[in-house]
């Protein structure tokens, strides 16, 4: 990215912004249900064993987190 | 394409929405109607409205430009395909987009770019004149604001039959957003949330190949499995299986995926089709829009990962409640039986590997793909509307502001209709098969008369404009000759083996081969276009400029050669 684009991402709200916090907020809401389904697994866990060792919700959850995270704080509005 | 109105016939209501999945629909619904709101300030002329004030990045218009092309339709339907004809469904897109796509960077996108035309249609008026304008931009008007009715509904019916939703419901909700954002932020609002929409796809859906992998026990595995379960290992290979029409369980041969699918179809839609060339024009620069097909085509050889596997992990790992393997049928048989049918194969993945939460995930992903699909149709069908409609015979000297006035109202009045034509595609499923076929009938031809105008500057404007027209005639005609005698297709598709598939494939290389012949003959026979004219327009009387890359790793060349060696190594791979 060079100079030029960067001073136009950075004078407005920038597209990576909006998905940083999409998939931060996303990336929450799925640590928090997957915290909860540790002592009380879902349906399809039951019906596939493997799958409740795996954790996947809150897998994927610290994954959106950390990318959302990331991208939210790199694409802040305001950054210099 | 896939079968429109099988891939809607789903009959049951598959699974339910946990509190937690609804959060998350909700979220997603509040930031698309916040990023509408934000974008309307920032579209005020003409060029901001249509064109997003060209002034997006390489990535963005290139994630944009492959996003347009990611809807839940194909999604699902290409996981079907994947089940039904194996990895051979992965040849729509490698070979059927890679090369076309960075054709269009490389070599058209500069025509494009510094004709500074604002459509495709606007470049045929350039080279061609307004006859050729005034096919292609009704042609495409009518095709986009079809295609929008039709991903409404099919959001409509996906919803209702997987989450048991009132269709009625769905279409208004998903029209009033989509109108709201668009009418209020035009292009730049509809390449945010296509932007969105490709994060949100992969966020969704990339859960089923991980899992389904792990379970598999990996991709050698998977293969084995397969083989074991269908009795042969033909739904493992790309190539190597299509030396004949009848060794392969699509019916095809190679030369109608080199030539049908890899050259004509595929050019002709990446390249010429107006709904994923307008991301490309939004671009900041003339690097950037060299830059963003290149992008596109390196994203887009992954999307197989979340659209094939699925189908293909489903041969190996679908099992019913009992234990036993399941078995997907087509969409007659199921409606008899009662059993899954192939287009229901990647919901049904993701109800099997997806709890609260990312259950949530994976149906918004579905539903932003539906939405987005109607967003790129309504803006692009507003673009064209606008400049090479309204402002080209209808009133040519309005101020930008009426223009402006007029891209917002006619983003409304074009969502009405699509709401119209979802309403009449409830009545009469079989409309949607006919839709995706008009649309094949002016691909084919269209990327002839463009291609020839640009690199060929003995093309004329009667040569452009019968060509075109010799061409999509004869795609019709075809069409209605195998609809009406369906042992027709022994001669289009050269083979008595060939099956359904194939006929698109040499109906488009046919069709092709009409337009340029014609557009060929007529130009020699009629006077030629002054070179003066031709400036910016055609390749050899157009000086192009430096695009104003200074080392090697700015070129768009260099990355396009490694994204078409990449392409070669996974086809070698997966031979």
């Amino acid at each position: 990215m060079d100079k030029q684009e960067r001073a136009i991402e950075s004078a407005e709200l920038s597209i990576w912004f909006f998905c940083g916090i999409l998939m931060l907020a996303y990336g929450v809401v799925l640590v928090i249900t997957g915290i909860t389904e540790l002592h009380h697994p879902p349906a399809n866990e039951i019906l596939l064993p493997w799958l409740q060792h795996l954790h996947p919700t809150l897998g994927w959850g610290i994954v959106l987190t950390v990318f959302g995270g990331f991208y939210s704080i790199r694409f802040r509005p305001g950054r210099p | 394409m896939q079968d429109f109105a099988a891939l809607l016939m789903l009959n049951r209501q598959l699974t339910k929405l946990a509190p937690v999945d609804i959060v998350i629909l909700v979220l997603y619904f509040a930031l698309v109607v916040f990023i509408g709101f934000y974008a309307k300030g920032k579209a005020n002329t003409s060029e901001d409205f249509f064109l997003a004030g060209r002034e997006m990045t390489a990535w963005i218009a290139g994630l944009s430009f492959v996003s347009a092309n990611l809807g839940s339709l194909e999604l699902m339907g290409w996981a079907g395909a994947a089940y039904q004809y194996g990895i051979l469904a992965a040849h729509w897109y490698w070979i059927g987009a890679i090369p076309a796509m960075l054709f269009l960077g490389i070599v058209m996108m500069p025509f494009y770019y510094i004709s500074k035309t604002h459509s495709v249609p606007g470049y045929l008026q350039l080279r061609f004149g307004e006859g050729a304008r005034a096919v292609s931009a009704v042609s495409f008007a009518v095709m986009t604001i079809l295609m929008s009715g039709v991903n409404m509904y099919a959001m409509a019916l996906v919803m209702k039959t997987v989450l048991g939703w009132n269709i009625s419901f769905s279409i208004w909700i998903g029209a009033a957003t989509v109108a709201l954002y668009v009418m209020l932020g035009g292009l730049r609002s509809a390449i945010i949330n296509e932007v969105l929409q490709f994060v949100l796809i992969w966020a969704g859906a990339a859960m089923i190949p991980i899992l389904g992998l792990i379970e598999a026990g990996g991709w050698t595995k998977l293969k084995a499995q397969i083989a074991l379960n269908v009795g042969t290992t033909d739904y493992g290979h790309m190539w190597s299986t299509l030396g004949s029409f009848k060794d392969n369980p699509m019916g095809v041969h190679w030369t109608g995926i080199v030539f049908g699918l890899g050259f004509v179809i595929s050019f002709g839609y990446w390249t010429t089709d107006f709904l994923v060339v307008q991301r490309v024009l939004s671009a900041n620069n003339l690097r950037a829009a060299k830059m963003a097909p290149v992008i596109g085509a390196a994203f887009k050889m992954a999307v197989p990962f979340i659209v094939i596997v699925p189908g293909l992990l489903a041969l190996a790992v679908l099992k019913n409640p009992d234990g036993t393997m399941m078995h997907l049928v087509p969409e007659s048989v199921a409606a008899a039986t009662g059993q899954h049918s192939f287009n229901e194969v990647l919901p049904l993945m993701l109800i099997r590997y997806c709890g609260p939460g990312l259950l949530g995930l994976g149906i918004t992903a579905l539903v932003a793909g539906f939405m987005s699909g109607m967003a790129g149709n309504v803006s692009a069908f507003s673009t064209v509307w606008t400049y090479d409609l309204y402002g080209a015979f209808l009133n040519k000297k309005a101020s930008d502001r009426h223009y402006v006035a007029m891209g917002r109202w006619s983003t409304v009045i074009g969502m009405l209709v699509s709401i119209g034509t979802a309403y009449l595609v409830m009545n009469a499923a079989s409309i949607m098969d006919y839709v995706q076929a008009l649309f094949s009938f002016f691909i084919a031809p269209l990327f002839g008369t463009v291609i020839l105008g640009m690199l060929w500057k003995r093309a004329t404007h009667w040569g452009g404009f019968l060509g075109l027209l010799s061409g999509t005639i004869a795609s019709v005609g075809m069409f209605i000759w195998v609809q009406t005698d369906s042992t027709a297709l022994r001669y289009i598709a050269m083979s008595p083996n060939a099956k359904p598939m194939a006929e698109n494939l040499y109906r488009a290389l046919w069709s092709w081969i009409i337009c340029v012949v014609v557009t060929a003959v007529v130009s020699l026979v009629t006077k030629p276009v002054p070179t003066e004219q031709l400036s910016g327009l055609v390749y050899g009387v157009t000086p192009i400029p430096h695009d104003g890359s200074k080392t090697i790793f700015e070129k768009p060349i260099f990355w396009a050669i490694v994204v078409i060696v990449v392409f070669f190594v996974l086809n070698l791979i997966f031979w």
